[in-house]
């Protein structure tokens, strides 16, 4: 654009398009932003994306259902975890399947341990992006006693790929236990830093009060979910609406705040750690004994245990490994509350033992549709922090 | 507020063109192409479903009569319910629900970009994750995952540039 425009404050200016992105160390991660600016005002902000596409879902229908977790782990790659759990609840959905109550909890532990560290990341580089270094520090020092557990439980740091079809891939070892309860000792402690730290500090409300409002109707319109919905004042969770695993057994409560700035998307997040890390202490305290991979015979996978004692063990596991399971015809679709909102797996099967179509309904990318809208009329220094608040991961967005 | 409700409404008041499948837990709603529109409206504004969740497009090419599915994820937060709308369409071709939801936007671009539903009505219906200058859609079954094709010596930015062949 290079004609002279009024734009939204009345004034004429010229207006200047440039890039921001994608190699933009604030965009976190590889997303392109155009920019028409006016001045130092956008005024208008679109989006481009797809530079880390991979064709996932394409992938998926040429795959067998177990193959296609590793995968998963790869979408919102800070939450691995979260990931594995949507995928494994759509693809059992199709079979009806009772999962043991050991593995249910071990699941939600895992999956609110990977909100913990998906928010510890986010909280570091967005302090990060509005320049509090301290904040970033403290951040990344407590994530990683969180990568730990995931090592000692998972076998890895970040791709874990543990949430198995039936159930989980192993039993965590003991000592998980112990450590788990002293992160969340720890974590109650230290999360008292970060607010410390921010809440009430004067930079940090200059830049994040008033910056990038997005109203309760334009959310809903927007589809955006998760932290973004609820900072808008919307008190919408899938934990709490269509509670998967045990959820329902679980005491937390939904943080929702009013003003729908960057600063509310900030408060609900942290309020969201805080709450996750009760629900963790909640399972870890009455975690049941038993087995974690369900014994039903069309996709519960034989532990190794048994393959060496049992012939027909390891008939079962070969097969399953080798040729897959099949579900029946039909379409299934089951969300989870991810870290940044509403993930989930819309699976059409055929019959055979792969996906006919797999359509994953990333939360990152229909959150992303709301930059436009609400970076209008903001500085360009403002567009970091609103980017940083909409949390966005290029692995989901691109798939 | 449970399914059977809704439906039975929708058949009253909008459709008898309507059908109702219940599978794996999930509530389907099949529709044809004339009156989706007027159901998702109607669930709309009667029903309070004003989450569209997601847009799916599915490519059929042994249905010979019908190709494409689209199908329509819609969540009612008010009555803690979830619909899916069911649209079965002879060619590519459908209308938008952009005008209803601001969430299509986006969503709709992605089908187009990946499955090849054209949105009749779409604002901005260009590719999202695929270049400008793909000329396929990936996610439709006569797309062979193994046969790729380069894209070394495409002008992508219309510069009148001629590449030589590699």
């Amino acid at each position: 654009m290079d004609e002279k425009t009024i734009n939204d404050s009345g004034k004429f200016g010229d207006i200047l398009t440039i890039n921001m992105g994608p190699q933009h160390p604030s965009t976190h991660g590889v997303l392109r932003l155009i920019l028409d600016i006016d001045g130092e005002t956008i005024v208008n902000a679109t989006p481009d994306i797809g530079y880390l596409h991979r064709g996932v879902e394409k992938l998926a229908e040429n795959r067998m259902y177990h193959q296609f977790i590793p995968l998963t782990d790869r979408l919102d790659y800070l939450a691995s975890l979260s990931n594995n759990l949507a995928y494994c609840l759509a693809v059992e959905k199709f079979f009806d399947l009772k999962i043991p109550e050991r593995a249910n909890y071990l699941r939600v532990i895992f999956a609110e341990l990977a909100r913990i560290s998906s928010h510890l990341l986010w909280l570091a580089s967005h302090a990060l992006d509005m320049g509090a270094m301290t904040v970033f520090l403290y951040c990344f020092r407590e994530r990683e006693l969180l990568l730990d557990l995931f090592e000692i439980a998972t076998g890895q740091r970040m791709t874990s790929s543990w949430i198995r079809v039936g159930g989980i891939r192993a039993d965590i070892p003991d000592e998980f236990i112990n450590k788990a309860y002293e992160f969340i000792e720890i974590f109650s402690e230290k999360i008292k830093d970060y607010e410390g730290l921010l809440s009430k500090n004067r930079i940090w409300l200059q830049r994040t009060k008033g910056i990038g409002i997005l109203t309760k109707e334009d959310a809903l319109n927007y589809g955006a979910s998760g932290p973004i919905m609820r900072g808008s004042g919307i008190k919408f969770d899938i934990r709490k609406f269509e509670p998967y695993c045990i959820y329902d057994k679980m005491d937390f409560e939904i943080p929702s705040f009013e003003d729908g700035d960057v600063y509310s998307r900030y408060l609900v997040r942290i309020e969201e750690m805080k709450q996750s890390n009760r629900i963790v202490k909640q399972a870890l305290d009455e975690l049941p004994e038993g087995p974690v991979m369900t014994d039903d015979p069309r996709v519960g996978i034989p532990s190794h245990e048994e393959v060496n004692e049992r012939m027909e063990s390891l008939i079962r596991r070969f097969y399953l490994m080798s040729k897959g399971f099949t579900p029946p015809r039909g379409d299934v679709y089951s969300s989870i509350e991810s870290t940044k909102g509403e993930l989930g797996f819309y699976i059409v099967s055929d019959g055979t033992e792969k996906p006919y179509r797999l359509k994953i309904r990333a939360p990152s990318f229909v959150n992303l549709g709301i930059v436009p809208l609400i970076s209008k009329g903001h500085m360009i220094a403002d567009m970091v922090s609103i980017i940083g608040s909409i949390d966005i991961v290029l692995g989901e967005i691109d798939r | 507020m449970n399914f059977d409700e809704i439906f039975a409404k929708l058949q009253g008041d909008v459709s008898s063109d309507i059908s109702k499948q219940v599978q794996f837990g999930c509530n389907f709603i099949l529709s044809n192409k004339d009156n989706f529109k007027n159901i998702i409206k109607y669930l709309k504004e009667v029903f309070d479903f004003e989450y569209l969740v997601d847009v799916v497009g599915i490519h059929w090419p042994e249905h010979k009569n019908t190709p494409f599915e689209v199908v329509y994820n819609l969540y009612s937060i008010k009555n803690k319910i979830r619909v899916f709308v069911k649209v079965f369409i002879p060619d590519e071709k459908i209308e938008t629900i952009s005008d209803l939801y601001k969430a299509a936007l986006f969503l709709e671009r992605e089908q187009y970009d990946l499955v090849g539903v054209k949105f009749i009505g779409h604002p901005d219906l260009r590719r999202i994750l695929m270049p400008e200058f793909f000329d396929k859609h990936p996610l439709r079954k006569d797309f062979n995952l193994k046969d790729r094709s380069w894209y070394n010596d495409v002008d992508e930015q219309n510069l009148g540039i001629k590449y030589k062949h590699l």
